[in-house]
């Protein structure tokens, strides 16, 4: 569905991508794995045109999103979920909500509501706060507004950039388990995190992001064989 | 030709004024990333101070300009508190506004408490300017470029030469990193204001004293014109603001002898549009690209 | 009704004008301290239509505003590239520059044997559509209090349509709105042409109250002044600014005790509420709150 061919993004003249080649296949939860400053933001920014590539290509059932402005690739069905920047504080829990569905707002506007009405179905949590101020929330709850957020634009794939970052143990259960129900749903999820024991549970495939480049590509089983990936992500207690 | 010449030479007289503004100016810009458009104005009262000494005691050259360094230095550090120090970290731009607002009131304690619009200030020196074949210089301006170059020199080894210097540029290149190894900000920051303010200071007792007087409107004036002369350099950067007020004083110079003076600030301000439309960074600060990626950096 | 007070209320009224041009900018993230300049551009332009060509007043005020709008959009078109600090001075340098070419602007016709028209430095006199057509000054404050009606009625729909949540959206945080599929870029055009729109309503009603314009009073405290309204009443409301005119011009200028202090008080009144409510006394979370309460007394 995804596929990404020799992106290089460079920040002026340091490259922060050097050639990244991977592709994210329909249907799936795929896990992009990788130490700090590897470039993993950086290529979600890059994929969702905020920052453009030097050089590659990359392909969305077909069409080129290299050279789209970020507004035309969510046209083409992809959200992103952002790290750290998740809400628009000043504005309450609706009302962000219906910024996730901005383009769609103009013309269908009872099915945004059904669609809001299911959000809150989903996340109850979000229900009860829906008037309250975004800023106010606490940071659990800003994470799910902001995947709810982005579910509201019916992406056919979404990004996610460290959904579990900085959330308490109890609140990254409930992540992935909303992780596990998308997918069910039929959402393809390409997700970039640093909690390698989660996402083996739910990723059906892996990609390692090593300063700029992918230098791992393969299943769960291939991960968890793989002794260098053990030592530096899984630690000890994935050898127990 | 001669006239391009002896334009060139007034200008960088006229222009060194206002590099030393901007030194102060910058100063405060590069260790904070916050403008602080009091900067004229604290200037201004400082100088009203040294007139007020000057006015009462009788006092000579010297006593005035501590007077007007002391006097810049305490209202700077009165800005320093309310608009930067209580403002949260990272609201850039609620610093420029505030200390927007802070502006208009030292403007209007001076004209309250100086009702008269001009008031005396002990002249630099009285000697007739100097002849150098077809060229002539006022020696005010000599002392005045002379001063900047030794500001700029001793700014030069008190950044790169001591430890205070250090914590300063390491405040000033990561404030967070700084913060680990245990420096503390607020400190360094309030005291780098103070240094600012003091070469306002300084660069206000001359400029001024160059005049022979002192307005109210002098606070604008010094705002603006360090101002340019800073964007023009590129904010944050020390030899940049030198040449950004040179640059301002040579093209301001060149204006008044061939367009005349009612098209000097026009021109000052279009200089300053044309830099920051196409090159925000000034000559000598981070281009486009550069603050984009900084900018994106803490995406 | 005594004639202090219509002027005092002639004046909250057009001040609120400029004062909501430079709130919708601070609710799509950008710090103006230009918006005098379309303003002024208006003033000069709709005071042209009617006092040189001969148009009557509600075409002047439109053709004055259209101009204004225009200019800004042309204006916004190369700064809005750049950012934060870098867009207020440029906004400032564009507003000084404009008041700058209206000091050396002239343009003059002889009508029944006098010249009229802008006269440089020594302004634009003889506006005299509404004296030659005998509306009173209580007509006129009406007819100010009517188009600032309509335009406050514009804004509240603006805040209810999509097109107010986008502005939110943007400013609040233009990467997020961007990735939630938003040409920010173009939407701020938008913005900044609004604004010029809203602010030229205001200058063509200044130009035709006082009969004429001078370029010193489009100043930049004028910017500065209309800036600080939305911050002290407050960004979550378009009454906000309203509010910030109210305090300032209804309480500051015109009650006496305070008026000769006004600067100092409204001057550390923004410093203050910068630090305790960065975003005015009505902002989102206050509005939010006072929504609730509403409804649940309705309900």
């Amino acid at each position: 569905m995804l596929e990404v061919r020799g992106i290089v993004t460079s920040y002026g003249k340091i490259e922060a991508l050097r050639g990244v080649d991977l592709s994210v296949e329909e249907g799936r939860i795929t896990c992009l794995l990788g130490p700090n400053g590897a470039g993993k933001t950086t290529l979600m920014m890059t994929i969702a045109g905020i920052l453009n590539p030097s050089r590659g290509s990359i392909g969305f059932d077909g069409v080129e999103l290299v050279g789209l402005t970020p507004s035309r690739v969510v046209r083409q069905g992809i959200a992103l979920v952002p790290e750290n920047r998740l809400v628009f504080p000043d504005m309450n829990v609706r009302e962000n909500l219906l910024a996730g569905a901005f383009l769609r707002l103009a013309g269908e506007r009872a099915e945004v509501d059904r669609d809001l009405d299911r959000m809150f179905d989903r996340f109850p949590r979000l229900r009860e706060r829906a008037e309250q101020n975004a800023g106010t929330l606490s940071g659990g709850e800003q994470q799910m507004l902001a995947v709810a957020r982005a579910l509201m634009a019916r992406p056919r794939l979404l990004l996610m950039d460290e959904p579990s970052l900085g959330l308490a143990p109890l609140m990254v259960e409930e992540i992935f388990r909303i992780i596990r129900d998308l997918h069910r749903d039929g959402t393809s999820i390409f997700l970039v995190e640093q909690n390698a024991h989660m996402a083996l549970q739910v990723a059906h495939r892996f990609f390692l992001l090593e300063q700029g480049r992918v230098t791992f590509d393969g299943t769960p089983g291939e991960l968890a064989e793989d002794e260098v990936i053990q030592r530096a992500y899984l630690g000890s207690r994935a050898n127990g | 030709m001669i006239d391009f010449v002896q334009n060139c030479f007034d200008g960088v007289m006229l222009g060194s004024s206002y590099a030393l503004l901007a030194i102060g100016f910058t100063l405060i810009f590069g260790v904070m990333r916050r403008l602080n458009l009091s900067y004229g104005p604290s200037i201004m009262l400082g100088a009203f101070v040294g007139t007020l000494v000057f006015l009462e005691f009788r006092a000579g050259g010297l006593a005035v300009a501590a007077a007007t360094v002391v006097g810049a230095v305490l209202v700077g550090i009165y800005v320093e508190r309310l608009c930067f120090w209580a403002i949260r970290q990272g609201a850039a731009v609620a610093s420029m506004v505030s200390s927007f607002a802070i502006w208009m009131q030292l403007e209007e304690v001076v004209t309250i408490a100086f009702p008269d619009r001009t008031y005396p200030f002990p002249p630099l020196t009285r000697t007739e300017p100097m002849d150098f074949g077809p060229f002539f210089f006022k020696v005010e301006n000599l002392i005045m470029f002379a001063c900047a170059v030794a500001l700029t020199l001793g700014l030069h080894l008190l950044l790169y030469r001591t430890r205070f210097g250090l914590r300063i540029r390491a405040v000033a290149e990561n404030p967070d990193a700084a913060r680990y190894m245990g420096i503390n900000i607020a400190a360094v920051t309030f005291l780098a204001f103070a240094c600012a303010s003091a070469i306002g200071g300084i660069a206000g007792y001359l400029i001024v004293a160059q005049d022979g007087q002192i307005t109210p409107l002098f606070g604008l004036w010094a705002t603006f014109k360090g101002l340019i002369a800073m964007m023009l350099g590129g904010m944050g950067s020390i030899p940049g603001a030198i040449l950004g007020g040179l640059l301002l004083g040579v093209v301001e110079a060149q204006n008044i002898w061939y367009l005349g003076t009612e098209y000097r600030d026009l021109c000052a301000y279009a200089l300053l549009f044309v830099f920051l439309v196409f090159r925000p960074g000034g000559m000598f600060g981070h281009t486009l690209a550069e603050r984009e990626r900084l900018a994106l950096r803490r995406v | 009704m005594d004639d202090h007070l219509v002027g005092v209320l002639s004046n909250i009224g057009m001040i609120s004008f400029i004062a909501l041009s430079a709130y919708l900018l601070l609710i799509v993230g950008e710090i103006s301290f230009g918006q005098q300049a379309f303003f002024a551009i208006s003033a000069y332009a709709s005071g042209i239509a009617t006092a040189m060509w001969g148009w009557d007043f509600w075409p002047g005020l439109a053709w004055g505003a259209a101009v204004a709008a225009a200019a800004a959009v042309l204006v916004g078109i190369p700064t809005l590239r750049i950012r934060g600090l870098y867009f207020s001075i440029a906004t400032l340098a564009f507003a000084e520059m404009v008041r700058l070419v209206f000091e050396v602007f002239k343009y003059q016709v002889e009508i029944d044997g006098e010249m009229v028209g802008p006269d440089g430095s020594d302004g634009f006199r003889d506006i005299r559509y509404i004296f030659e057509n005998d509306i009173t000054a209580v007509e006129y404050m009406l007819m100010i209090y009517g188009l600032l009606a309509a335009v406050l009625c514009a804004f509240f729909l603006l805040e209810r349509s999509r097109l107010g949540s986008i502005f939110r959206m943007i400013g609040q945080d233009p990467v997020l709105a961007q990735m939630q599929g938003i040409d920010v870029t173009a939407y701020k055009i938008l913005a900044l042409g609004m604004a010029g729109l809203v602010a030229g309503i205001g200058g063509g009603l200044y130009a035709h109250l006082t009969t004429f314009v001078e370029p010193k009073i489009f100043n930049v405290m004028l910017g500065v002044h209309s800036l600080a309204y939305g911050l002290i009443g407050g960004l979550g409301t378009a009454f906000g600014p309203l509010i910030g005119v109210a305090i300032d011009i209804g309480f500051l200028e015109s009650i006496r005790a305070i008026s000769g202090y006004r600067m100092i008080a409204f001057g550390g009144l923004v410093a203050v509420l910068l630090i305790f409510r960065p975003r005015g006394l009505l902002d989102e979370a206050a509005v939010n709150w006072i929504r609730l309460r509403l409804r649940r007394r309705h309900a």
